[in-house]
């Protein structure tokens, strides 16, 4: 049965996520598998920046996309949200944290509110893939440069092109003028 | 093609005919070696034809005597410090005085470097990859991605104007002594390289073969990887070299006139292609990537009938789909509005680029 | 066979071509996995540039007309024909009204049925179960029909169905009432000629806070464990509530994808009540229609 749950209204992810749900083999099971990414969400909303494998840093975007969202969306009298932030967030002063900084910080965001880096591989190493995820509007220096293409030459020739045929079209609008 | 099996002749070597045309070509041409053997063999007082194949041989001889003869100038190698600055990690290098090159930098620090390096800039002046160093200087290197690409992206459409003139000196049967006279400075933003040139026939509307050709042939050039290579001479020994253009005849005395030392021009050479010029150019030709050549147009002057030859070109690596290429093609097919070499007794030097 | 296996193919590969032209459509190739064992990943989505466009959706939309938001497993998905299948659901709607009903409800339908007297058959019962969304959507009716339960599967946009109405709107204490199975007969009989129920115009669907009694074991389900609301105490001894302990999930409430990959995201269901809207108030019209019909009799 295929069939989509209604008891609750959720705003989308703005984040890419796997269809399923990644099972992260733990001894305790999904309650440890749980237990495991809340880490990784408590350190990203702790440090802002954390370095980390893909498939861990992956899917604890998602849960901290959802939490900020939820934080955004009901604010700090929701009963819910507020057990669900203090289920997250192992320590208690970044449940403070949640509300009064990211919460405000990414109130008129229309992106997501987490990026996701490539890191390089630790060498000599077992090669999984780096990640480094970060909140965004962090105060650390920026991970990438911005490296703009618009110069470059086939941008400089597509953009001229354009211009020429804006100017023929105006001119063919006089003449039928 | 079926137009093609008419009278009409193309100029140019290599253009596709049907098997038929070409075996009749084949057969004139055959017949045209024996007469022209014979008339060689008839006396000594017959004038030998000009060819573009001797003269451009001639050029080439006179260069690399001229590069041996600077060369061995250098009695004893001097050493400088070049301090690099760059990726992957700042740097000191030890290089010869007069000798080493910014592309023998690069070649000391990767091969990344090495190969997409366009230009190099030393004391923040633009400067070729094959043109030695002079003294102790800071060193970075230019590259078409960096986010203002301005001097490469420069450096690169006069490069392609350059290997242009080597392709219309090389493409046209010998009977056609080419005359390559001068071109504009280069402007990206124009749509279109160009180079005017005197073919000496009086009309030519070349085929979509033919310009076809011309492209394939600046893609050989491409793929021949030539350097180019830079070389400051003589006024004197450039008019020995360009004895046989009555262009650059006029125009070395003015470049000279208007160079730091007085007296001296800039000469590239790509293959054995020769071609003076301020630069700076770009450090090979493998740099090119999609070119074609578009359109030939007549020019009217006051000394001979000229055409002015257009084409684009992208750099290699850029990836550009067929259609918006073929937006830059349709652009490129106009007619150039680059300075024309109207009065070619009073004509500026060939390349107005500034010295950056 | 073969056309229409190609049809399907055009179709499949249109549907990626024109989620770039639809507007609030994801822009990923929906359908079916390229690869076995690829991982399917779920791209953003976009949402229309109408800002107000949640705000615009009534409340009770997705609780109304469920069936109208898509399944949400992504491997499943296709956006072209959640579109048509929604146009078809439309379509039928406007032969033959579908009324506002929930699990709990008592409803009766009547389908054709060549074999029956009058080339029909009506059956009335309570509805324990629906499932499903688009046109496959359907629903359960539960009856007691001499001493025996008959429980009948209709699926909502079947052409065999004739009509469907509503006895007495109300809703139960759990979304699936799957334990009437078990619970004494009495709870699920209701008489085949059961005259539609008043109901106050504008007034919120009542809840029925009945506790049924279960027969004693054995069942068809573990009751015990299921966390029920509308039975009574189920008299059970000590170790089956232990047991069912230890089967408790108390983690999954926190688990934020888990929930979010079962539902269909708010911004997608604001779209989905957009593109339908321009037939939302006819559909309106005839669910207040059926809720008048139901009280007229009473008054007569």
């Amino acid at each position: 049965m295929n069939q989509a749950e209604i008891r609750k209204l959720i705003p989308a992810v703005r984040v890419a996520i796997n269809a399923k749900h990644r099972k992260f083999s733990n001894p305790k099971g999904p309650e440890g598998r749980l237990t495991m990414l809340r880490k990784t969400v408590t350190e990203l909303v702790k440090l802002e920046r954390v370095e980390l494998n893909y498939q861990r840093g992956d899917e604890a975007r998602g849960y901290a996309e959802r939490l900020i969202a939820m934080a955004i969306k009901h604010g700090d009298r929701h009963i819910p949200t507020m057990e669900m932030a203090n289920y997250w967030l192992t320590e208690k002063q970044l449940v403070h944290k949640l509300f009064k900084v990211l919460a405000v910080r990414y109130k008129d965001h229309t992106e997501s509110y987490t990026k996701l880096h490539k890191a390089p591989n630790i060498y000599p190493g077992f090669y999984r893939e780096r990640v480094v995820l970060e909140l965004k509007g962090n105060p650390f220096p920026p991970l990438e440069k911005k490296n703009s293409s618009h110069n470059w030459i086939h941008n400089i020739l597509l953009e001229e092109a354009h211009q020429d045929y804006i100017r023929k079209k105006l001119k063919e609008g006089e003449r039928s003028n | 093609m079926a137009n093609l099996s008419g009278r009409r002749q193309s100029p140019l070597y290599h253009v596709i005919y049907i098997e038929r045309e070409r075996e009749r070509e084949r057969e004139r041409e055959r017949e045209h070696r024996i007469i022209l053997q014979e008339v060689q063999m008839k006396g000594p007082y017959h004038k030998k034809a000009l060819t573009n194949t001797a003269v451009k041989q001639k050029r080439s001889q006179l260069f690399t005597q001229e590069a041996q003869r600077q060369a061995a100038l250098i009695t004893d190698i001097e050493k400088i410090e070049v301090q690099y600055d760059g990726q992957p990690e700042n740097c000191t290098l030890i290089m010869n005085k007069g000798m080493s090159t910014p592309y023998n930098c690069a070649q000391h620090i990767n091969q990344m470097m090495m190969e997409r390096s366009v230009l190099a800039e030393v004391d923040g002046q633009v400067w070729d990859m094959h043109r030695p160093l002079e003294d102790n200087c800071t060193l970075r290197f230019l590259h078409f991605r960096q986010s203002d690409p301005y001097y490469a992206n420069k450096a690169f459409w006069r490069s392609a104007s350059v290997m242009l003139g080597a392709v219309l000196e090389s493409s046209f049967k010998d009977n056609l002594y080419v005359e390559l006279c001068s071109y504009p400075s280069p402007n990206v933003r124009s749509g279109s390289f160009v180079y005017d040139v005197d073919l000496k026939i009086p009309e030519w509307e070349p085929s979509k073969e033919e310009l076809r050709t011309l492209s394939g042939e600046m893609v050989k050039l491409s793929l021949a990887a030539h350097r180019f290579e830079r070389l400051e001479v003589d006024a004197s020994v450039a008019l020995k070299m360009f004895a046989d253009n009555r262009f650059k005849t006029q125009q070395i005395p003015q470049m000279a006139a208007q160079s730091t030392s007085g007296n001296t021009v800039v000469v590239y050479r790509i293959g054995d292609f020769v071609e003076v010029s301020r630069g700076p150019m770009m450090a090979g030709t493998s740099h090119l990537g999609k070119v074609s050549i578009v359109a030939v147009h007549p020019i009217e002057t006051n000394e001979a009938q000229l055409f002015r030859v257009q084409g684009v070109a992208l750099p290699r690596g850029f990836l550009l789909n067929h259609f918006a290429y073929g937006v830059l093609e349709k652009r490129a097919q106009q007619m150039n509005s680059g300075r024309l070499p109207l009065n070619i007794s009073s004509t500026e030097p060939q390349t107005q680029a500034s010295t950056l | 066979m073969v056309m229409a296996v190609v049809a399907a193919a055009a179709l499949r590969s249109s549907s990626t071509r024109l989620s770039r032209l639809l507007p609030g459509v994801c822009g990923e190739a929906w359908g079916h996995q390229a690869r076995r064992g690829a991982v399917l990943r779920v791209l953003p989505f976009i949402p229309t540039q109408d800002p107000d466009v949640i705000k615009k959706m009534p409340e009770d939309f997705r609780a109304v007309y469920p069936e109208f938001l898509p399944g949400p497993k992504p491997e499943y998905r296709n956006r072209l024909r959640e579109k048509l299948e929604r146009q078809d659901m439309l379509a039928r709607r406007s032969v033959m009204p579908i009324p506002e009903f929930y699990v709990g409800s008592i409803m009766a339908v009547t389908v054709a049925d060549p074999n029956a007297s009058g080339k029909n058959n009506r059956f009335v019962g309570i509805c324990i179960q629906r499932g499903d969304a688009g046109l496959r959507a359907w629903f359960i009716l539960r009856n007691v029909v001499d001493h025996q339960g008959v429980e009948i599967k209709y699926e909502m946009y079947s052409p065999l169905l004739q009509s469907i109405e509503v006895l007495r709107l109300e809703k139960r204490l759990d979304d699936e009432l799957l334990y009437l199975r078990d619970a004494l007969p009495i709870y699920s009989t209701f008489p085949l000629d059961m005259e539609p129920e008043v109901m106050q115009e504008g007034a919120p669907v009542p809840v029925n806070p009945i506790k049924v009694q279960l027969k004693p074991r054995p069942w068809h389900e573990r009751w015990e464990r299921k966390n029920l609301q509308g039975v009574m105490d189920l008299g059970l001894p000590e170790r089956f509530y232990k047991k069912a302990k230890l089967h408790e999930k108390p983690w999954e409430k926190y688990d934020l994808m888990k929930e979010y990959r079962a539902t269909i995201p708010e911004e997608e269901q604001a779209d989905i009540f957009r593109e339908i809207s321009p037939h939302y108030p006819l559909m309106e019209s005839t669910r207040r229609r059926g809720k008048r019909k139901r009280v007229l009799p009473s008054i007569s």
